[in-house]
């Protein structure tokens, strides 16, 4: 299946689900509370969030076919995505600096001057575009990361805490040996046997990522097991599988979210240091920094390349980090503070 | 107490030996010592050049146990990293204990003051942001914090070696000399660099420990007896909040010592055992590399060990056993 | 709190009283020559290090029996420990001889190795047989040398390597013996016969003139087997490869692979011990090519070298900060890498900036190519597909504009190369102009049409034609200059997509032939068309034999005219076949020959004596510091500024003490 039909099909199921989880809140008191005081506090990050998460989703919608792509003959037989086909033969020749009517150096005529609101990089392409394109990896990055970490880590984390004994102690020291290694260099040594990849830099991230919440999982999966509706339950015989979907997990949930939150700014700062190592996800923040930053040496210094993806990279994660804390003083000021 | 930390000492070395197992599997499974041999040899070598290689480096031998029992690849890598006893880098046969040796001068001379200054100026400007709790003073640190915690440690790097060594001259780009005379001058701007990259998530981590205790009863005791507030804060909110202090600076010492200092120590040009690291992962070195993780994970749970021995010390009521 | 505010002024007060200089105060009055290197060298064995960061140590370390003229040009072979260079006389069976004679009272460099030839020694004579002891470690295949290849027409060099390696397997008590035994047990390589203590024959097999190159190189430098038998790395000393022992203008005293490399003036080099010899590498050279008198270059002649006392190699793992310390005077010289120093030189000018701080630029072209190669194995871009195969090459040479690539990425610095051999190489051709490689995108796709693929769709998938383009590299960098050649590509409608892997798993992509497109390049070994030439030679190939042809590419046509060409003197003949040889990969297109890169000397007014040199060759025994005008300079361009510092604490400070009052108003 191509590519970009998966794509799309992600983005409808995104909605899909975005939807019924709306519905669902909205049915749930506490957490319509939750959201709205979340949202009255940080109406400003929530709405930085929201135009990243629309420009990455504008991203993802992609098809083939529609009008001539210009110079790149192979485009027109390829999926392209809104983001794409706004920025449609929008390429110069080489840099030029925001706003300019000619290029960086020669002082040649563009394609099209003034129309690029950040400059345009080495290779020509509008910046903005490319500031743009990185909104899909950075939440890829952390949803796709946290896709592999949040299941794995709960499994694990639930069933280690209400089980305990030997699944326990297994669990338990799966957890020290890898919490115990240094993260960087874990991730670093995974890709490096994996490959390099979008998708092996997730799966990487997922394995060294989901230690911590499974930790949380499992010791508050421990109390929640002594409490007195789950003993209840057990002792009216309802199953474990029964017990664990229906009283555990889903007051797992604010930790899941708290946790989801917080460590998404990692994740993408994470990335930024393999993309120094060259091991890094095409297209994101992080590779435009390093293929940038010797750009400051340049005489006169070619700045706009490197501010853009430092500042996309900085919205995002100062809009999330607000939210982030929002949501954990909302949700449980308690439990995600002893984590972190 | 002695046998609480007998029996905490014991899982740890279990721990250990499960990342040696861990490593095992990653490198010597998935990168065969005949990968390695012909990427250090080049592709022209001769087959009894590799052979003689991997006799020099030990990697001479089948795998697994059951393919021989006495002589096999497993034993091996458990015998000599639990006698670190490491050989020899893969890259260019220097012995590894020799390289880590002459990085860790330069390593430590960059961690120890930064980790301390970092400590030092986090537990500080925390102190006094939640002294001030409620006035703007406190809600800009703490939006300040978030501020600092939002960039990366490239744009940190770039933007100092920039602004401070380029424009204002007033420390050198990189570089280094351990000579203690001129040692200062180098470590200057990696330091701020560093205390500056971790400060905002500390301060904000710490405030929030420090402004929790002052809302106990012990403090508004303390109050009423007339203490001043500056001494409440120093002798009864620092001393009550260091157990999760100290909780978070022990997982943070080997990130700083191994990973944290990766990137500082390639920009700014030290010889420490980051740069060795990042010398490693791009030469696919991976005898160095994972001596590196190893060490890593043994400073880890030494770490743990020793936080559980001064929860003790720091709060007498914890009792160990 | 005024405690606190008082330290932090006192912090940043002996923060600010520190300098920017990377350098102890005592380095500004000795003439030390500061530059840069990014990679540690793996090995500095001799017969080994290939590459430009080992070079640049050994080519200092190890002195050669001939060496280059540093200013003439075309190139020009001169004696360097040798008296004279050597006349080719020919033998019998077509056999050519070659006949050295060592210079007398030559001393290596002092170390303690040499207590191993009588107690108490530091140095001893360098003789003959030290070139003839280094020659058969070489054909040893225990020390795994890159450079088998030309030696190998020695007479008799194959024949020892391989009797030395079947005695090892034999005979585990000889292959116990220390090397130097082992060779003479092995009986030597029969076409070098050393003659009394200076004289050294080499007989070989056949015509090669090119071998006089490989003389000046260090491969060929004369080793004392006592240095090999004593650093053996073992009870703390160190391995022959990280401590070399030379009889070079300079010596190593200090090498740490994370930290420096530093050489020091050796006092045994003969230029030192004997000014009066006059000998043409221990002086100055007193004539040079047109221009190089004008440029001041020879002022200097007939002083003795070398000028410096001291190179330092600093190891900058990041680019960034080596230009901005060469800007800010601390480096005296571009690194041994000088891809950063690329950004700051626009369209062969220096900008304003660095005209301001007196830096002066020169280049020439470095007999080096650059080029995209298709492996010629593969069914769709290679030979199995034929006629439809040369087409497509054809084509997709002419959507590359690699004059823009290096207007982009290397500020022009390189000129477009029309085929393999660079200018100042015999056989080049100035006038030459190959027809596919000037952009027509027109006529790239009409070939592509003609080879089956109409405006780049592959009929067979009805999608375009998708080809793998192999790097062995991953960094960004990287990744944004090969990004221009597949836009280049998607002009035609070809779909290439980059596969970037490390460099061993681009090594076992090529030994399993599943690659399509590479990029690579080329620095000469020597200045002689044969150097390049044979990189696209069926012996050479990647496939068979292992050698440096990647492309694979395996041509008998070509291949009976280099062999032709090799032996050729220079001259009408020679350059006939040079054409002929053009015009088979001007129509076979095994690779698309991108640009011969120019080699840049940015120079400090401090700097005497420049010249950039193109090959891998050590220069900086010809350079002069004038120490006092750089002390002057770097303490004008370092002045550290420091009000920010004064205005953010005094703004802090007035942000804060408002806040402070109101609280304490408050509590009252």
């Amino acid at each position: 299946m191509p590519a970009h039909v998966v794509g799309n099909a992600v983005v409808v199921l995104l909605f899909a689900g975005s939807i019924l989880l709306g519905v669902y809140l909205r049915r749930n008191r506490l957490w319509r509370e939750a959201l709205g005081e979340v949202a009255r506090r940080r109406p400003l990050a929530l709405a930085v969030v929201a135009v990243y998460v629309v420009v990455a989703l504008l991203d993802s919608v992609a098809w083939i076919g529609g009008a001539d792509p210009g110079t790149d003959a192979v485009a027109a037989h390829k999926a392209r995505s809104v983001i794409d086909r706004i920025f449609e033969g929008t390429r110069e020749n080489s840099y030029s600096a925001p706003f300019a009517a000619t290029s960086f150096y020669g002082d040649l005529p563009l394609e099209r001057p003034g129309t690029h609101p950040l400059g345009t990089d080495i290779l020509g392409r509008d910046v903005l575009y490319r500031a743009l394109k990185g909104a899909r990896v950075a939440l890829l990055i952390g949803g796709a990361t946290s896709l592999i970490a949040i299941p794995l880590a709960l499994l694990l984390g639930v069933s280690a805490g209400y089980f305990g004994g030997r699944l326990d102690d297994a669990v338990f020291f799966l957890m020290s040996t890898l919490a115990s290694m240094p993260g960087l260099l874990l991730l670093i040594a995974l890709i490096m046997v994996l490959g390099r990849g979008t998708w092996q830099v997730c799966v990487a991230l997922g394995i060294t990522g989901w230690v911590g919440l499974c930790r949380v999982a499992r010791g508050e999966t421990f109390k929640l097991r002594q409490l007195e509706f789950v003993q209840a339950a057990r002792a009216l015989g309802v199953s474990h599988v029964r017990i664990l979907m229906r009283h555990i997990v889903p007051n797992l949930l604010h930790l899941v979210i708290i946790t989801f939150v917080l460590s998404f700014s990692g994740l993408v700062l994470s990335e930024a240091i393999l993309a120094w190592l060259g091991i890094g996800i095409d297209g994101s923040w992080g590779q435009m920094i390093d293929q940038a930053r010797d750009e400051l040496s340049r005489d006169p210094i070619i700045w706009w390349n490197l501010t853009a993806a430092g500042v996309a990279l900085f919205g995002l994660l100062l809009a999330v980090n607000f939210v982030g804390d929002a949501v954990r003083d909302t949700l449980d000021p308690r439990t995600a503070r002893e984590r972190l | 107490m002695g046998a609480y930390l007998l029996r905490r000492v014991g899982y740890s070395a279990v721990v250990v030996l499960g990342v040696l197992f861990f490593l095992f599997l990653l490198f010597f499974t998935v990168a065969t010592p005949d990968d390695v041999a012909r990427q250090a040899l080049g592709d022209k070598a001769m087959p009894e050049v590799i052979e003689q290689w991997k006799v020099n480096h030990g990697y001479d031998k089948p795998l697994w146990p059951w393919q021989s029992v006495s002589d096999n690849l497993l034993f091996d890598h458990f015998r000599r990293m639990l006698t670190f006893d490491f050989g020899r880098s893969d890259a260019d046969d220097v012995l590894i204990s020799q390289r880590i040796r002459q990085g860790m001068v330069p390593s430590l001379s960059l961690t120890v003051p930064m980790f301390t200054i970092g400590l030092g100026a986090g537990l500080l400007l925390s102190l006094f942001v939640a002294f001030f709790r409620g006035t703007y003073i406190d809600s800009a640190g703490v939006f300040l914090c978030v501020l600092a915690m939002s960039v990366s440690i490239l744009l940190y790097i770039i933007g100092a070696q920039y602004a401070i060594a380029k424009l204002l001259r007033w420390f050198p780009i990189s570089g280094f000399d351990p000579d203690p005379s001129v040692i200062a001058r180098f470590l200057a701007l990696p330091i701020m660099v560093g205390v500056l990259n971790g400060l905002g998530g500390d301060v904000r981590f710490y405030r929030t420990v420090f402004v929790e205790e002052t809302s106990r009863d012990y403090v508004r005791t303390a109050r009423a007896k007339g203490a001043g507030e500056l001494r409440v804060m120093l002798r009864h909110v620092l001393r009550n909040g260091m157990i999760p202090v100290l909780t978070r600076i022990v997982i943070a010492i080997p990130l700083l010592f191994i990973s944290g200092a990766l990137l500082l120590e390639s920009f700014f040009g030290i010889p420490g055992l980051g740069s060795i690291t990042v010398d490693a992962i791009q030469g696919n070195d991976f005898a160095t590399l994972r001596v590196m993780v190893y060490l890593g994970s043994i400073f880890f749970v030494a770490g743990q060990i020793l936080t559980d021995i001064s929860y003790a010390w720091v709060d007498p009521r914890v009792r160990l056993g | 709190m005024k405690v606190w505010i008082a330290a932090a002024l006192l912090a940043f007060g002996t923060g600010l009283a520190c300098t920017n200089s990377p350098y102890p105060s005592a380095d500004d009055t000795s003439s030390i020559y500061y530059t840069s290197f990014n990679e540690a060298p793996r090995t500095l064995d001799p017969a080994v290090a290939y590459t430009t960061s080992a070079h640049a140590v050994t080519g200092y370390v190890y002195d050669t029996l001939l060496e280059y003229h540093y200013l003439k040009r075309p190139y020009t072979l001169i004696p360097g420990l040798a008296q004279a260079v050597p006349e080719a006389e020919p033998r019998a069976g077509g056999r050519v001889a070659y006949r050295f004679e060592v210079r007398p009272d030559l001393l290596f460099q002092d170390d303690p190795c040499f207590s191993l030839a009588g107690a108490g020694l530091t140095t001893r004579q360098v003789l003959a047989a030290d070139v003839a002891f280094q020659l058969m470690r070489i054909a040893d295949p225990a020390v795994n040398s890159p450079v088998i290849e030309p030696f190998s027409h020695l007479v008799g060099f194959g024949d020892f390597r391989d009797r030395l390696g079947q005695m090892r397997q034999d005979d585990a008590e000889f292959a116990a013996l220390p090397p130097r035994e082992q060779y003479a047990a092995a009986g030597g390589i029969e076409g070098v016969r050393v003659d009394g203590d200076l004289g050294l024959e080499l007989v070989l097999r056949e015509a090669y003139p090119q071998i006089l190159y490989w003389f000046a190189m260090p491969f060929s430098t004369p080793v004392p087997w006592e240095a090999v038998a004593y650093y053996d790395g073992e009870d703390g000393r160190a391995g022959f490869g990280d401590h070399p022992v030379g009889s070079g203008p300079f010596r190593l005293v200090e090498y740490s692979k994370q930290f420096r490399m530093v050489l020091e003036a050796n006092p045994n080099w003969y230029g030192a011990r004997h000014p009066e010899w006059r000998a043409p590498g221990g002086v100055y050279p007193s004539e040079g090519a047109p221009g190089d008198a004008e440029a001041g270059l020879l002022e200097a002649a007939g002083r003795p070298l070398p000028f410096i006392e001291r190179i330092e190699f600093r190891r900058e793992k990041e680019s960034i900060p080596v230009f901005n310390k060469f800007l800010q005077g601390y480096y005296d010289g571009a690194g041994i890498i000088k891809e950063s120093f690329d950004k700051v030189v626009q369209n062969d000018r220096l900008s304003p900036e660095m005209e301001k701080l007196g830096i002066s630029l020169s280049k020439t072209v470095s007999p080096a190519v650059y080029y995209l190669g298709f492996n010629m194995e593969d069914p769709v871009v290679g030979a199995p597909a034929g006629a439809r195969g040369r087409k497509l090459r054809q084509a997709m040479s002419l959507a590359v504009d690699s004059a823009r690539w290096t207007e982009l990425f290397l500020n022009g610095r390189g000129v477009p190369a029309q085929s393999p051999l660079p200018t100042g190489i015999f056989g080049f051709d100035p006038d030459y102009r190959n027809p596919y490689r000037s952009v027509d995108l027109d006529r790239a796709r009409a070939l592509l049409a003609e080879a089956g693929y109409r405006g780049g769709i592959d009929p067979t998938t009805g999608a375009p034609l998708a080809l793998n383009f192999d790097l062995y590299q991953t960094s960004s960098q990287q990744l944004l200059q090969n990004q221009f050649y597949v836009d280049a590509w998607r002009q035609i409608g070809i779909d290439v997509e980059m596969q970037p892997t490390n460099y061993n798993q681009f090594q076992e992509k090529v030994r399993n032939g599943a690659y399509q497109i590479f990029i690579w390049g080329w620095v000469a070994d020597y200045p002689d068309p044969e150097n390049f030439l044979f990189l696209l030679t069926c012996d050479m190939a990647r496939s068979k034999s292992g050698g440096p042809n990647t492309a694979n590419f395996c041509n008998p046509r070509f291949d009976a005219l280099f062999q032709r060409m090799k032996v050729q003197e220079n001259g009408d003949e020679r350059v006939a076949l040079i054409r002929e040889m053009r015009t088979i990969l001007e129509q076979e297109r095994p690779w698309i020959e991108l640009l011969h890169p120019e080699d840049y000397v940015l120079s400090h007014s401090w700097v005497r004596y420049g010249k950039p040199f193109g090959m891998s060759f050590p220069t900086l025994k010809y350079r002069e510091l004038d120490v006092e005008l750089r002390a002057r300079l770097r303490r004008e361009w370092n002045r550290p500024v420091r009000w920010p510092a004064y205005a953010l604490i005094i703004s802090m400070v007035a942000v804060m003490l408002p806040g402070i009052r109101t609280f304490y108003r408050e509590r009252q």
